[in-house]
């Protein structure tokens, strides 16, 4: 295969003589802020955040739009029980490959061209509804419109770029939390849209294609916003950045392997889909479930959906935020307790859900449910910035991927089908969750530990060997570890505090300063 | 009087327990004679054909058995093949939770016969197979008697609906144009920044 070369995240080089600092927010070394002002829209650090997190909003958005009017839908169309399974499944399923495109487009053209190209072309396919007048039809545009969730992955580029390592659990939690909240907004403001079009004279199913264009008309605005409003980088655009060699360039060949190589990769892979999974699956079956078993109206079914993904605006920075918390005493060990322990309450209320024959019980469940799914998803990215520091981006696209796939995946097996009841299907989805985030006690960091292991041999592997690791002798001697190098003293705060190791002893071998200078 | 108090509320509450008890399909009587206008496999326009029912007594019952019957609802109901895989239109018992019936045609007065009605197909009718069903409620609006179209096993005399599109020329065009507005200016403003930068290379 041949190496392409591609640019990474490290900013190196400090400012240019005679360019004074600009920034409305303090900075680090690399002009990351170091604080988040949420009411802010200065540049370039809080716009690049708000257009970040906005920009995936619009696509969960548009992806859960059909959930919804579902009823109204199957109508129209004649969809049959599998039909709409399976336009739930292609909905989440487009995503996968478009998640881990997305990272490599980051890396070639900037997070800026990555949400624009994404939110500009999925306009036109949301506007397509317009046309559709089957099964097929229809599943293919939800198809189509699935691929703009990997706006989630330029989103989280796009602010990890933008703020510093000690903050970005918190930050990419909240941009995170905020983006998906987009799946509960959907299912309010698509009814209330259908209304009002209905009431002011069209036909439903005339009325439930008008209100597809108004998440199209939203692509575009936001598409617009980000090419004009937004910057790829703190010192300017990624293109201007490339041109004056301030940006250095990794082999795409060997992020992939450290990434791939790695079986933590892999159990995040699993984990994430029966966290973020399970979330994508809901958003589907949610408003339908309420609707035909509770015998709710649409509207109403709407809003008690709504209030699933809506707490995303708490649970989810809430995740990270206890990870954080966790970390701060017992280091990375207590982030993969907080991990394991949330997901699996979500996925025993999940049971409950499924379980549950009265609306007040089912309503508790749910939302008891969407807050340990959703702190988990928060939870977990409090580990993965620390599971690899060379194959960061790519990691991430591949746990965002994984998450697609274990929702398409449950939402195959369970709700496609009349075998379950969708009461059924949920009961099984929560069992299935419980089993899977047993894995969690299976990651072991050699430094750190894991769930029930204490850091391998005492105290031989430090955080430099972890993560010095990933580069060869030869780009070792070149200097090109010295990011990773830099990131895991700054990592030593996983030890938690009660392992005081002095942090003034540096392992032979590591210099600050390359030789040959 | 709090004999004739606790009298009254005990014929209240029978009255409000009658009510509430959800009467099945299985309990009522098949004492109406309905027809349709439309003949077996006739496929029939939403928002254009019209429907033609009409309903009266059938006489071989006693006299007396429409003592209680008040109102009559006619309903458009799905024929099993257009309930398979759809849970949404499922046949149930209890008549509180069955989802046979969805589209009602017209609620009348009863009246033993010379019932007649015309109703234009709505535009919300989804397209399926179809037959029409009479049920009669008393004065506490509970179901007590039905009649139908096609026989118990809902296999004969079945008409079909082709529903319409909802589609619109003019949403078309609308869908369009901003799809190429879109298109264009993601492509335009990429092909104006890349121009820019060259120009400010070489100069």
């Amino acid at each position: 295969m041949a190496d392409i070369n591609r640019s990474s995240l490290h900013v190196i080089t400090a400012p240019y003589e005679g360019e004074a600092t600009k920034f409305d927010l303090p900075v680090d070394s690399e002009h990351r802020a170091k604080t988040l002002k949420i009411f802010s829209f200065a540049q370039p650090h809080m716009r690049s955040f708000h257009l970040a997190w906005i920009s995936f909003f619009t696509c969960f958005v548009s992806t859960f739009a059909a959930a919804p009017l579902v009823p109204i839908i199957r109508d129209n169309l004649d969809l049959t029980r599998s039909d709409i399974g399976n336009a739930g499944v292609a909905s989440v399923s487009g995503s996968i490959f478009s998640r881990l495109v997305m990272g490599v487009v980051c890396d070639l053209i900037g997070p800026r061209y990555g949400c624009a190209f994404v939110n500009l072309l999925t306009a036109p396919v949301v506007f397509s509804v317009a046309f559709v007048s089957s099964a097929q039809g229809y599943i293919a545009v939800r198809f189509m419109i699935g691929f703009s969730l990997a706006t989630f992955v330029s989103c989280q580029y796009w602010t990890t770029i933008m703020f510093t390592s000690s903050i970005l659990g918190t930050v990419n939690g909240i941009a995170g939390g905020w983006g998906d909240m987009g799946g509960g907004v959907t299912q309010l403001l698509m009814p209330f849209l259908y209304h009002m079009i209905k009431v002011s004279g069209a036909t439903p199913f005339t009325a439930w294609r008008i209100a597809f264009f108004i998440p199209g008309w939203l692509h575009i605005i936001i598409g617009v916003m980000v090419l004009t409003l937004g910057q790829d980088l703190p010192d300017g655009n990624l293109s201007t950045l490339q041109k004056r060699g301030d940006v250095a360039k990794d082999k795409f060949s060997k992020v992939f392997k450290y990434a791939v190589t790695n079986y933590r990769t892999w159990i995040f892979f699993l984990l994430y889909g029966y966290s973020m999974g399970l979330q994508l699956c809901i958003n589907n079956v949610i408003a339908e479930y309420f609707y035909d078993r509770f015998d709710l109206k649409l509207h109403t079914a709407g809003i008690v959906a709504a209030t699933f993904g809506m707490t995303n605006f708490a649970a989810r920075p809430l995740g990270g935020y206890t990870s954080d918390l966790a970390a701060r005493k017992f280091g990375m060990r207590g982030r993969l307790w907080i991990l394991w322990i949330v997901q699996t309450l979500g996925a025993v209320f999940c049971i409950c859900l499924g379980r549950a024959s009265s609306l007040p019980t089912a309503v508790a469940s749910m939302i008891l449910f969407s807050i340990g799914a959703q702190a988990a998803c928060g939870a977990t990215y409090g580990v993965i910035p620390f599971v690899s520091r060379r194959s960061l981006g790519l990691i991430s696209g591949l746990t965002g991927a994984g998450g697609n796939f274990g929702g398409g995946l449950t939402t195959l097996v369970f709700f496609s089908t009349t075998r379950f009841s969708t009461a059924n299907g949920l009961t099984f989805m929560g069992v299935m969750a419980v089993a899977c985030t047993i894995p969690v006690a299976f990651i072991h960091f050699p430094q750190w530990g894991s769930m029930f292991l204490p850091p391998s041999k005492k105290g031989k592997y430090t955080e430099e060997s972890y993560y010095s690791a990933e580069w060869n002798e030869d780009e070792k001697e070149k200097g090109l570890h010295h990011g990773s190098l830099k990131f895991a003293e700054n990592s030593r705060s996983e030890r938690g505090k009660r392992q005081e190791i002095a942090a003034a002893v540096t392992p032979p071998g590591y210099n600050s300063t390359p030789l040959h200078v | 009087m709090a004999i004739q108090g606790s009298f009254v509320a005990s014929i209240l509450l029978s009255y409000l327990v009658a009510a509430c008890y959800g009467a099945t399909f299985a309990s009522l009587q098949d004492t109406l004679i309905v027809t349709g206008s439309p003949k077996a496999g006739q496929v029939l326009k939403g928002g254009e054909d019209n429907i033609t029912v009409t309903w009266s007594l059938n006489t071989t019952f006693p006299a007396g058995t429409d003592s209680d019957y008040k109102t009559v609802k006619i309903k458009l109901c799905y024929a099993p093949i257009s309930q398979q895989d759809r849970a949404w239109r499922k046949t149930e018992e209890e008549l509180k939770k069955d989802k046979t019936c969805q589209h009602k045609i017209v609620e009348k007065p009863y009246s033993p016969s010379a019932n007649t009605f015309t109703w234009t197909v709505q535009k919300d009718v989804p397209t399926a197979t179809y037959f029409i069903r009479a049920y009669v409620h008393n004065s506490i609006d509970k179901e007590v008697a039905f009649g139908q179209t096609t026989d118990s096993h809902k296999a004969t005399n079945l008409f079909e609906i082709q529903a319409i599109s909802g589609r619109h020329v003019s949403l078309d065009i609308a869908s369009i144009c901003f799809s190429a507005f879109s298109v264009v200016s993601l492509f335009g403003f990429f092909f104006l920044e890349k121009r820019k930068a060259k120009a400010a290379q070489k100069s």
